[in-house]
């Protein structure tokens, strides 16, 4: 297998590199386009999706900072004395910091191994050669590959908070668990969602931090707790202020925003670095918005992802916002209105604030029971695609949703039926390019807007 | 045509005469999809519990619109019959949340107003075991049986539950007496025959099945043994409802001895305690059977069930198969597998669709190559 040692090390030195973009890069430079040859086709697009425009740029700056510090944080864990807990997306880091853990998110982690020169598709093919099957979700099979590789050290503990909503999800955790000889903890996740579904919750996450306090050594201190919960709050409070910027059209906030949005909010909700990341791309966007500048050459179509994106190949954000015209308001992964508020009283108070927002993450929240509840992925897209104003709104087809392809037909009819926003279904795997590349993606999206007039001006 | 051979062609269609008898008494017939339903509960009120497969179906296309093509041939068979109206003998359908594909399959059926059935329900099962899930269980099932006592107006009492109770573990006694013979040196009954009765009695009245099986073991009892030098295997995975499968495999000169499937082992294994007070016995009786991989963290359960079935049934191998798309088996026999061949066990992982012979060939091929291998 083409592998290489110490994923983790290289992780570092990419977003360090990644950090330190100059404001006034000028892409026309003999040195730039020079740089730009010289770099591998897939790290040159990625460079120029964070770099060629100015307020992405500068977003991106204070992004891969933070990632940087994120992946060193987890490099050095061991040595600090720090226990290292892997969690799904659906998992919210705050109470890991609180307890001077590192957590670390299985899909981001999965994600940022296209950072590596070896890219993600040998460890995703080992994790099935070594026995995982095939259907099961791309979006952690590179991080049992990693295993697997032993380029990456094992975590002293899993904690899975999802189940009931993917079975891929849940049913990895056990394996790796089991096949590394993991500790793994799960919380059960109820069906509905309503008060006695929340208590249920509440009481399962409070029994896990019981087990973290022992795990990590840490007693739970509540300044602590209040000072992780803070933080996350402001995040939280900054990130809304951006979701309120999309609503205007043309839409201000930078097309990559989103892609950065999602790894730290999976990876850095409660720490100081996440509200760094936020203020930047809250000021940039707003100062977007008083300059009037969106999209080019002229917002087109409003751009929304039904569940989950592209993860293998960013260069269509920049392709849509550059040259394209087409902004994208939205997936399902980053939807963020119903988080809810941590009220920072007490630790009791702390702690079910932390539970409410993991019952109320992606997920979790729309695919836990059944589709017609209220706040079912219908309900949640319906009021999306409203409030956001969305033109369009894209299936991608990751392979292992079962549980939303099982559904898609239905919500797609409802959306036609209730806003008569047009929607497609495509076939594609989030974070493996072999099913569909991302040239054919981006000409079936091209086919798909061209058959919505206000793509062609028309109302 | 003896017993056997009666159930075997009660297992081919949906509706059977055993059905078509009870409703002529003007009683119901309830679908279920899921061995954590407690079903006693309906049998102690006259509603026969009747368990949904897509069993000869064999074309999906109905349903493939609606689920896909990642979504299990079986949740697409059981909701192209729906579709197609094929469960209209059932006066509703109790699903559990068992799995995505599973509860896709009753959310689409439920959505088409043409095929619903006058009763749909699901009742939400947690996906861990506690005490705390264990009250949030028995809850959720006291709200499944008010519904139904409501909808059908019929009253679950701690009496003709207790009595259903009886019935149930009296079945649940006699197929395990069909397995104490399978592990014998010369089992009398064939792998196909016993998932013939055990999917038989998923599809008749307990109290029927029990005067036929208790027959059926009478003639074995007087029924001179026959020497049986075949490769011993047991069957493990997801829902095998479909004894041509075993026919296919035992065609090979092997025998299926024992099984860890829910048309099988697993849904039989555990009685209800008589003892207690009955409705709170059935509610842990289910909850605490043997977990289906849906159960998160007790995968070294389902091992330790799997090893068991093979070393008293004296079995040579395994075969582990799973409907393609089922993550939940999938996983798990990839865990079984490694952890069974680290104590030199023979293992075959199988993937499969679901249907009569589907992928026959195919299948005839890997288990001949298994079964010279382990010779």
């Amino acid at each position: 297998m083409n592998s290489q040692p110490k994923a983790l090390e290289r992780m570092v030195e990419a977003f360090k590199l990644g950090s330190f973009i100059p404001e006034d890069l000028d892409f026309e430079s003999p040195d730039v386009k020079l740089l730009l040859d010289s770099l591998p086709e897939r790290r040159r697009e990625m460079f120029i999706t964070m770099a060629k425009d100015p307020d992405t740029r500068m977003i991106s700056n204070v992004f891969n900072q933070g990632m940087g510090n994120y992946w060193e944080s987890v490099l050095t864990a061991k040595d600090k004395g720090k226990k290292v807990v892997f969690i799904p997306f659906n998992f919210s880091p705050e109470i890991f910091y609180a307890l001077d853990m590192v957590p670390v998110g299985v899909e981001v982690l999965d994600t940022m191994t296209m950072t590596l020169e070896e890219g993600i598709s040998p460890y995703l093919d080992l994790s099935i050669e070594r026995g995982l099957p095939e259907t099961m979700c791309s979006a952690q099979r590179a991080v049992v590959g990693m295993l697997e590789a032993g380029v990456l050290g094992k975590p002293d503990l899993l904690v899975n908070g999802a189940l009931g909503g993917c079975d891929p999800n849940t049913k990895v955790f056990e394996y790796m668990g089991e096949k590394f000889d993991i500790p793994t903890l799960f919380i059960d996740v109820p069906y509905y969602h309503d008060k006695r579904s929340f208590k249920y919750y509440e009481q399962g996450f409070k029994e896990v931090v019981k087990i973290l306090e022992e795990v990590s050594g840490n007693k739970l201190d509540e300044d602590r707790l209040r000072e992780v919960c803070s933080l996350s709050n402001k995040a939280n409070e900054l990130a809304m202020e951006i979701s309120d910027l999309k609503r205007h059209v043309p839409n201000p906030v930078p097309n990559y925003y989103n892609m950065n949005h999602l790894a730290t909010k999976l990876t850095k909700l409660g720490t100081q670095d996440a509200v760094d990341f936020y203020q930047m791309a809250y000021d940039r966007s707003l100062d977007r918005f008083k300059k009037g500048k969106h999209v080019l050459p002229e917002e087109r179509l409003r751009f929304m992802f039904m569940y989950t994106g592209i993860y293998f190949d960013n260069s269509f954000h920049s392709w849509f916002q550059e040259e394209m015209g087409i902004s994208y308001i939205m997936d399902m992964l980053i939807f963020s209105d119903h988080v809810p508020y941590i009220d920072l009283r007490n630790t009791d108070t702390m702690l079910a604030g932390l539970a409410a927002i993991n019952m109320n993450l992606p997920m979790t929240r729309q695919l836990k029971g059944k589709n017609s509840f209220h706040g079912g992925w219908i309900s949640d897209l319906l009021y999306y695609i409203e409030k956001y104003k969305a033109d369009c709104v894209v299936f991608t087809g990751h392979t292992a949703c079962k549980q939303v392809w099982g559904v898609y037909r239905m919500v797609a009819d409802r959306i036609q039926k209730e806003l008569g926003t047009p929607t497609l279904r495509m076939e594609a795997d989030g974070w493996d390019s072999r099913t569909t590349p991302m040239e054919v993606l981006k000409e079936q999206w091209e086919e798909f807007f061209e058959t919505i007039p206000k793509y062609h001006g028309e109302n | 045509m003896n017993a056997i051979e009666e159930l075997s062609k009660n297992c081919k269609s949906l509706e059977n005469p055993y059905v078509t008898e009870w409703k002529s008494q003007g009683k119901k017939v309830m679908g279920y999809a899921c061995t954590y339903l407690p079903e006693e509960l309906l049998y102690a009120v006259d509603i026969l519990p009747y368990r949904i497969t897509g069993r000869g179906i064999t074309d999906s296309s109905k349903a493939d619109s609606y689920l896909s093509r990642v979504n299990c041939s079986f949740a697409r068979c059981c909701l192209e019959a729906a579709l197609d109206s094929k469960f209209d003998f059932l006066d509703g359908a109790i699903f559990v949340n068992g799995c995505d594909h599973i509860r896709r399959c009753f959310e689409n059926w439920e959505a088409h107003e043409t095929a619903a059935l006058p009763f749909m329900y699901i009742l939400p099962v947690p996906h861990r075991l506690s005490e705390n899930g264990y009250e949030w269980f028995k809850e959720e099932v006291s709200k499944l049986r008010a519904a139904f006592e409501m909808r059908f107006r019929v009253k679950v009492t701690p009496e003709n539950l207790k009595k259903a109770i009886a019935v149930y573990n009296e079945t649940r006694r006699l197929l395990r007496k069909v397995y104490d013979l399978r592990a014998g040196e010369n089992p009398p009954f064939t792998g196909a025959e016993a998932l013939i009765l055990v999917t038989a009695s998923t599809l008749m009245p307990k109290e029927t099945f029990n005067q036929l099986l208790n027959e059926i073991l009478k003639t074995i009892e007087t029924k001179p043994q026959e020497k049986n030098n075949k490769t011993r295997l047991v069957v493990a995975g997801s829902e095998l409802d479909d004894p041509e499968f075993i026919e296919n495999v035992e065609s090979l000169g092997a025998i299926v001895v024992s099984d860890a499937l829910c048309f099988g082992a697993r849904s039989i294994w555990n009685l209800t305690d008589e003892n207690q007070e009955p409705f709170d016995a059935l509610c842990r009786r289910y909850y605490n059977h043997e977990p289906c991989p849906r159960m998160a963290g007790e995968f070294k359960r389902r091992l330790d069930f799997v090893k068991d079935q093979i070393q008293r049934s004296h079995a040579d191998g395994a075969i582990l198969e799973y409907i393609k798309f089922c993550d939940q088996h999938g996983t798990d026999n990839a865990l079984l597998k490694i952890n069974l061949e680290k104590e030199n066990i023979p293992v075959i992982e199988l993937e499969r669709q679901y249907g009569p012979l589907a992928d026959a060939g195919r299948v005839r091929t890997r288990v001949q190559a298994f079964l010279e291998r382990i010779g």
